[in-house]
């Protein structure tokens, strides 16, 4: 099967006569399939909003393939253009336009029937606002009419980048309802952003970039698996004298004050009966699952390390256990 | 079409382009009310008396020329003082004149159309050009910057169709504001003139002169509206436009022209837009080349030279058309990060 979007070997560098040469995406590597809902996450001047662009035909790549919807892109981009929505990076608008005027123009121009602005207006939260000026419109609000103006083809494909920006709680979990909701009715969906929580309850599929490659792609379960290293983190009466025990018992150890993180644990069980069965009390036993936040801080080198100023692309320069082979992690793609 | 609905719409929603509007209608409103107020209708005995001042200038005209002609040909000089009479009679010859003596010239404070009409429309002109140059700027410029461009792209990824079409709307709103203001403004003129002034004698010279001017003007606020548009759209901000206006006019036209005078350089004037400007508006314009006459001590030098509206539209067009492929070009390959 054909993907929906795929990206073979991108790459795109900048030239500018101020900051030089500035490499964005380096060989980039993308796949998604119809009915996915995918992340796409990176750090800051990862390359994420360049790949998109360049996606999308805003911005020339040098070198690599990319097709949308089955068209090569961008050559045939505008065959597909009518099934395909995006968003890229903070939208922004004519100010003294009115947000249905906006949407209105946009209709026009893609020849949808101008009757749909008042339902994406509706859906995205912006009915009783959409005949004020944009200028008096909150970050919020200019972001649920840029999905409105993603939304008013009604997309095959859907592409929003960093679509919570700038919303409260309230609007993050709107947008979440959403995005499932278009998920539900069939619609494919990439998705970039920095709240790694909202990808992780969203998504199904995930691609992680760094300083313009794919560092690791696939299912979220099994990028997260990749990284589960069995650990568990240990509460209990007599701590010295459990850490022994366990130690004994062929585990991994590490002594963080009040608790230990045990590592090499398949099943907690052997923790509490290594323990119990020398009457030591386990007070507290919980599984270390990874989650995506510690995933692609790990991945993409960019755990915050203290008095380490962190680089343009928010990666810190540290030596240690951030740093990662990245062909060893490309083993994690599905 | 679709596209083009878009972007007539959008273009005519720039409050921008409404201010603009406003401008010229206030203009036009304050020329015809101010010469509406100065003007009245001449009565028969002040209409009798301006066209017998007239044709007694003329008559002298001709008098004087005949006495030139008749010292050339070596009759005894007038006992009377006839004044100043040149060596060359041509330059008394009435058929040689620019324009002679009409009755219009002898009516105090009233409005002759024949007689005001080309100044109003070169006011008009004046302002539609810097209209279009603005507006052209303004339009793809704002775009640019407010990210509208992208979203167009986005639903319609066609570079060179989209600016295509924006620079198509533009001019073609652009010339059906030039022809409806233009026609509201000299008739509404022309009205004034019959009801509380003095049409003057229209021929059909004349408004064959008042339509070609119009014709040359309404080209040259197309040429002003592609040239703003193509400026702001390389420069992707409506001031680079501006900025590059002002740049070329204070460091070219101003100081360059300047330097080419110390420099004694031959036909300065020729190296200048604006010499291109005004000979294709006035279908022709008398230049001095100063250089042919600078090392000549004594004696006539004719150093004048003319520029005629084929070689100035040339320019013109070379320039703008110029300016706007490069344009296009840009935006088919520039990355719009």
């Amino acid at each position: 099967m054909s993907g929906v979007i795929e990206i073979d070997g991108l790459r795109k560098t900048f030239h500018s006569v101020r900051r030089g040469r500035r490499v964005a995406v380096d060989g980039f590597d993308l796949r998604v399939e119809a009915g996915q809902v995918h992340g796409f996450l990176g750090p800051n001047g990862s390359g994420k909003t360049t790949t998109l662009r360049a996606l999308l035909g805003l911005v020339r790549a040098d070198e690599g393939r990319m097709s949308v919807l089955g068209a090569d892109a961008p050559d045939h981009l505008a065959r597909v253009a009518g099934r395909v929505g995006a968003i890229v990076e903070s939208p922004q608008f004519f100010g003294n336009f009115t947000g249905y005027r906006t949407l209105r123009l946009l209709a026009l121009a893609g020849g949808v029937p101008v009757a749909r602005v008042d339902e994406v207006l509706e859906e995205v939260g912006l009915g009783d606002r959409g005949h004020e000026r944009v200028k008096g419109y909150s970050l919020g609000m200019k972001q649920r009419l840029a999905v409105a103006s993603a939304l008013l083809k009604r997309p095959e494909l859907l592409i929003l980048d960093e679509p919570a920006n700038g919303l409260d709680p309230a609007g993050i979990r709107e947008m979440r309802d959403l995005m499932r909701g278009l998920a539900a009715n069939g619609v494919t969906v990439l998705l970039s952003s920095h709240i790694l929580a909202e990808i992780q309850l969203i998504c199904d599929h995930v691609t992680i970039i760094s300083r313009g490659r794919r560092v690791a792609a696939g299912p979220v379960e099994q990028v997260l698996a990749g990284f589960d290293r069995a650990e568990c983190l240990v509460r209990a009466d007599d701590l010295a004298r459990a850490e022994e025990l366990l130690l004994a018992a062929g585990l991994t150890v590490t002594g963080h004050g009040d608790h230990l993180v045990v590592g090499g644990v398949p099943d907690p069980v052997t923790v509490s009966r290594t323990l119990g069965e020398q009457g030591i009390w386990v007070r507290e036993l919980t599984p270390l699952r990874p989650d995506l936040e510690s995933v692609f801080l790990e991945l993409t080198g960019t755990t915050p390390h203290p008095g380490v100023p962190r680089q343009p692309d928010g990666s810190a320069p540290h030596p240690g256990p951030a740093v990662i082979d990245l062909d060893d992690v490309r083993g994690v793609d599905a | 079409m679709n596209l083009i609905r878009a972007e007539v719409e959008r273009l005519v929603a720039r409050r921008f382009v409404q201010l603009m509007v406003v401008l010229l209608a206030f203009a036009f409103a304050v020329t015809a009310a101010t010469t509406l107020a100065g003007s009245h209708q001449p009565s028969a005995t002040e209409l009798a008396q301006a066209q017998q001042k007239a044709v007694a200038e003329r008559r002298e005209m001709e008098l004087q020329h005949s006495r030139c002609l008749a010292r050339e040909q070596g009759a005894p000089p007038p006992v009377e003082d006839y004044g100043y009479l040149p060596d060359d009679c041509s330059e008394l010859d009435p058929a040689l004149r620019d324009r002679l003596p009409v009755t219009a010239d002898y009516l105090a404070g009233v409005f002759t159309f024949t007689r005001q009409a080309e100044p109003l429309l070169y006011f008009l002109v004046a302002f539609l050009v810097l209209f279009g140059f603005l507006v052209g700027a303004s339009y793809i410029g704002a775009d640019l910057n407010s990210g509208g461009v992208v979203n167009l792209l986005l639903w319609r990824p066609r570079r060179l169709t989209v600016l295509g079409t924006k620079l198509g709307t533009l001019l073609g709103l652009t010339l059906v504001l030039s022809v409806l203001s233009s026609l509201a403004y000299l008739g509404t003129f022309w009205v004034i003139a019959q009801v509380t002034g003095y049409p003057g004698p229209t021929n059909a010279a004349f408004w064959a002169g008042l339509g070609a001017i119009w014709g040359r003007g309404l080209v040259l606020v197309l040429l002003a509206a592609a040239l703003g548009f193509a400026i702001a759209a390389m420069g992707r901000h409506t001031s680079a436009a501006l900025g590059a206006a002002a740049a070329y006019l204070v460091v070219w036209e101003l100081g360059g022209r300047i330097v080419l005078d110390i420099l004694q350089a031959a036909r300065p004037d020729q190296l200048m837009l604006s010499t291109y400007v005004g000979a294709w508006l006035a279908g022709e314009m008398k230049l001095w080349d100063a250089s042919v006459c600078a090392n000549l001590t004594h004696g006539y030098c004719d150093g004048s030279y003319s520029l005629g509206w084929p070689a100035a539209l040339a320019v013109l067009l070379l320039f703008t058309g110029g300016l706007t492929a490069a344009a296009f070009a840009v935006f088919r390959r520039r990355d719009l990060v």
